[in-house]
């Protein structure tokens, strides 16, 4: 069963057309990646999805409600999380903070202004739980915006996956990594995302074909195709349109 | 251990409260400790917004004044018996008001942050300042509205006759006002408005409106700045126009910002610091505002984190053992600057005062003689030398206070 | 009722040109720094102060050359050795460091020139009518003011529109970062841009200082009403703050001139209240009372539905 479609999206900016009419079905539990050049409108297809961008026309449909009219907020309550592609996170607090912050919606706290953290023994160990998960455990108490940049790419993705959202989006999590860093980020997102839904979108090849189920090309704002990845290697016009330029240029 | 320790310096905080007028009696000082009350709570909920929240507000007096002036107003209540309780409970009506107001104003103020929010607080301020000239039968106009305190039901005998009394009243408050404020900061919504005052987009894929993690600080903001409202009625029994215009709201936002933004104490540091100038300074020089002026301007310029941020930096020297490394450079380079300062106000004072002699500081000086001036001027150029001359001892002592010995790596 | 209108018209557009060359300069500063200068006001009244002290000993027309020059230099110092400095620590310390400034000013003119109003006169060879309408005389200076602002914003149109520095300046309002890539030297511009928008605020000062009077509440005065034009015109537009600064002028000065409110209202709607009524302040106003807080109710509701202001594109 979908547990994201995409029905015609379309955006544009005055009168440049970033996004053609991009339609779309993720199932759920699957690993999608969307691959294509730059400037092919994968950062606003994921800026659309959540909520930052408003759709200019077409419908996106998540766990069943139409969500191309939501704020991000009320997107993010319904179980969807993303990370960013810079990074994105709550400089002047430290590690722990940063992630029960992240935490709290989940748990139910809402607007509380009558629960001391303190004392949310549950929420504080959950908070732990997942520094451990991104190897943060040592730096939990260390302010966030002083952490070392692939620390900080971690937390970026901690944050984005503390509440247990069931659809993850990840906005190249190893972009400017080096290359043993990336090689850490792919096991986390294995480690991460396990039983959930992600979409991420990523340059890195290496890192796309090893976890991706299935691969979309998005190329000028429109999807030219959706395959495994199998397929999408020996797809001609993919070839053609990205794989061959990566390779001619790296 | 870390809970014991927190208790014991909250206790420590009231004890000090409370034992104060036991040693400074005099009506000059118990009438100081009235003011740092109200300035004490009046920052610390102006810190909610810019400190923890990020929301930069050029017109906190509105809430401040509001509630104040509805204080006044239930005092005349309570002297015409349409309401009867005791005037303790005061503060609280001020709190009260202050929470409708800023219900009202932040509904529609708190969209944003940043400029827009700081243009329209400046607005607001602005709109109820002149307007409380216009509608005189609730505002008095420029003489302001009074009451009479002493009208209450007596509370356990007391009549609340004297402003010692009413310290006490304020002790109460202050203490509560106090730690609520801190229980705020240790709540979710206290988290989110730091988080939202970092970076308001990403607070917004956590789940959170950032326009509602603003709204409810800025409520709990004006909450509070109506019960110091609340308390500045019940120490002056009136109250005028000016508690809620632009130079009240500047006042808080300068006691904030020299105490110290980032730290809870902070603000609780500034009030104190600018009422004691307010008070004793205004004595000794009509010039004083011009030094508070001077001091801001460097506060900002050299202390970006307040007078709490400059002892805080110590933390690191100060759990290393080092600290006492710095004792000498400090004493070298800090009494020259004084000296500085010193002779810089004494020719300020020279150049200003009217009398033929000036006494400052135990120095008689008269400006009509060059002598003096040639006297200060080679006193205060001489330790600018000194103090040009220490300072990168001072430099030096401080980094290697602070420099954590490399231990291979990190 | 026509000579009314015609002379609130005439006072309204002094004043609005007046504002305007407020807002001019603080509207070039916000757009090349990001800073909205608290202080701008100040530096209009520190104008009309050494206009003051000039004109003592050179007469009025050396005032109005020399004081916006030490001004503009003063302003050049601040941004050299202050906001540059505090620019690391972000925008709100910057806009607090402003603030300081402002209160910094005011104390330091009571301490130079004391708290007492200066007694700074137009010159005479401007002290007589322009024109006389319907009995009521148009004086020269007023026409002088209207000169002088007018030129100004033509003189600053140009320099924008068709120099090479205003094509940087212009460049620099919209892509900072680009310029400064470019290879030009941003923080002299800044430093410069600092310096002439004060001094344009200096020359405001020297023009309005025997208008308004000159006296240490002068900047108070005038400071929030010129944030009010900026902010309503849209942060960063000099057209918008052009349109702005007439619209306030004029309001205010249609307002003070007018003589209907809400009695007036009441009447026509046929209702009637006793004097006692506790709201009676609010059924005896009328716009001359008003006026003041007009700017403010203005700029409180562009806030909240048009957020960016009339011609502001960016928002922040």
């Amino acid at each position: 069963m979908a547990i994201l479609t995409l029905n015609n999206v379309q955006k544009n900016f005055g009168e440049t057309a970033i996004i053609r009419g991009v339609s779309l079905d993720i199932e759920e539990g699957e690993k999608h990646a969307i691959i294509g050049p730059n400037g092919a409108g994968k950062s606003t297809l994921f800026h659309l999805i959540s909520g930052l961008y408003k759709v200019s026309a077409g419908s996106i449909t998540f766990k069943e409600s139409e969500i191309q009219d939501k704020a991000p907020y009320e997107i993010s309550r319904l179980g969807l999380a993303r990370s960013f592609q810079v990074t994105n996170i709550f400089q002047r607090m430290n590690v722990f903070e940063n992630i029960r912050c992240a935490l709290f919606w989940s748990k139910g706290y809402r607007y509380s202004f009558w629960h001391l953290l303190g004392r949310q023994k549950e929420l504080n160990e959950q908070a732990m739980h997942v520094l451990e998960q991104i190897g943060l455990t040592d730096k939990a108490l260390f302010p966030s915006g002083e952490l070392a940049y692939a620390q900080q790419r971690a937390l970026e993705l901690g944050i984005a996956i503390a509440s247990g959202a069931e659809l993850i989006m990840l906005d190249e999590p190893a972009a400017g990594m080096s290359h043993s860093e990336a090689e850490t980020s792919v096991q986390l997102i294995h480690k991460i995302t396990e039983g959930k839904t992600l979409i991420m979108v990523e340059h890195d090849m290496n890192i796309v074909f090893n976890v991706a189920d299935r691969i979309s090309v998005l190329v000028y704002g429109e999807v030219i195709a959706t395959d495994s990845p199998e397929n999408i290697r020996s797809n001609a016009s993919v070839q053609e349109a990205y794989l061959g330029e990566v390779a001619t240029s790296a | 251990m870390v809970q014991l320790k927190r208790l014991s310096i909250w206790i420590g905080y009231l004890v000090v409260m409370l034992v104060l007028p036991q040693f400074f009696d005099s009506i000059l000082s118990v009438s100081i400790f009235n003011q740092m009350a109200i300035a004490i709570v009046f920052a610390l909920s102006y810190n909610m917004l810019l400190g923890q929240g990020g929301m930069l507000s050029f017109g906190h007096a509105v809430y401040f004044g509001f509630g104040g002036f509805l204080a006044v107003h239930t005092l005349i209540m309570i002297e015409f018996e349409t309401v009867y309780f005791s005037i303790l409970f005061i503060p609280l009506i001020g709190g009260v008001f202050g929470l409708l107001a800023a219900i009202f104003i932040g509904s529609f103020s708190t969209h944003k942050a940043g400029t827009v929010f700081a243009m329209i607080s400046l607005g607001m301020g602005e709109l109820i300042a002149a307007s409380s000239l216009i509608f005189v039968g609730f505002f008095g106009g420029e003489a302001g509205i009074s009451g009479d305190r002493t009208y209450g039901p007596p509370f356990f005998g007391v009549e609340f006759l004297r402003d010692v009394e009413i310290y006490y009243v304020a002790v109460f408050w202050v203490f509560i006002a106090t730690v609520f404020m801190y229980l705020f900061t240790q709540t979710p919504a206290g988290r989110m408005a730091n988080a939202v005052r970092d970076n308001p987009e990403r607070a917004e894929f956590i789940g959170y409106s950032a326009r509602k993690v603003r709204f409810i600080s800025f409520c709990a903001a004006g909450l509070f700045a109506g019960i110091a409202g609340g308390l500045f009625a019940l120490n002056y029994e009136f109250i005028t126009e000016e508690t809620l215009n632009a130079t009240t709201s500047g006042r808080v936002l300068l006691m904030a910002y020299i105490g110290g933004l980032g730290y809870f104490i902070g603000p609780i540091v500034g009030a104190v610091i600018l009422t004691l100038m307010n008070s004793l300074l205004s004595n000794y020089s009509d010039l004083w505002m011009l030094y508070l002026g001077v001091m801001f301007l460097l506060t900002v310029l050299f202390l970006p984190r307040g007078f709490a941020g400059f002892i805080m930096m110590h933390q690191v020297a100060w759990v290393r053992g080092t600290i006492k490394q710095l004792a000498l450079p400090y004493l070298l380079t800090g009494v020259p600057a004084l000296l500085v300062m010193l002779s810089a106000i004494a020719l300020i004072e020279m150049s200003h005062v009217e009398a033929d002699v000036l006494q400052f500081i135990g120095f008689t000086l008269e400006p009509a003689l060059l002598t003096d001036w040639l006297m200060v001027g080679i006193v205060g150029t001489g330790s600018l030398f000194a103090v040009r001359k220490s300072l990168p001892r001072l430099r030096d002592a401080w980094d290697s206070a602070n420099t954590i010995p490399s231990e291979g790596g990190s | 009722m026509l000579e009314i209108f015609i002379f609130a018209t005439l006072n309204g557009l002094v004043t609005g040109l007046l504002l305007f060359m407020l807002a001019s300069g603080l509207t070039l500063i916000f757009s090349m720094m990001g800073v909205l200068n608290f202080a701008h006001a100040s530096f209009y009244m520190l104008g009309a102060y050494f206009a003051y002290s000039v004109s003592l000993y050179f007469g009025f027309w050396m005032g109005l050359i020399f004081a916006p020059l030490i001004v503009g230099v003063l302003g050049a110092v601040v941004e050299r050795y202050g906001l540059r400095r505090v620019h690391q620590s972000g925008h709100v310390a910057e806009l607090v460091f402003t603030f300081g400034l402002a209160f910094l000013i005011e104390e330091a003119v009571q301490f130079f020139w004391g708290p007492d109003t200066k007694n700074y006169q137009a010159p005479d060879i401007l002290d007589f009518p322009l024109f006389t309408l319907f009995g009521q005389e148009f004086s020269a200076y007023r026409g002088f003011m209207i000169g002088i602002s007018l030129s100004i914003f033509i003189t600053l149109y140009h320099i924008l529109t068709r120099s090479r520095i205003g094509i940087i300046i212009q460049a620099a309002i919209t892509h900072p970062n680009t310029v400064a890539n470019l290879g030009h030297n941003v923080p002299l511009i800044f430093m410069g841009v600092f310096g002439v928008g004060t001094a344009l605020a200096g020359l405001a000062g020297v023009i309005a200082g025997p208008v308004l009077t000159t006296f240490p509440g002068m900047s108070i005065a005038l400071g929030s009403i010129v944030f009010v034009i900026v902010v309503i015109g849209g942060l960063g537009s000099l057209a918008g703050a052009f349109i702005a600064s007439l619209l306030i002028g004029l309001l205010q000065s249609y307002a003070i001139a007018s003589d209907v409110g809400m009695p007036e209202l009441l009447n026509l709607l046929g209702l009637e209240f006793e004097r006692s009524h506790p709201l009676n302040d609010l059924w005896t106003l009328n716009l001359p009372r008003i006026a003041p807080i007009l700017p403010f109710l203005l700029l409180v509701l562009v806030l909240i539905f048009r957020p960016t202001g009339l011609l502001g594109k960016r928002e922040e």
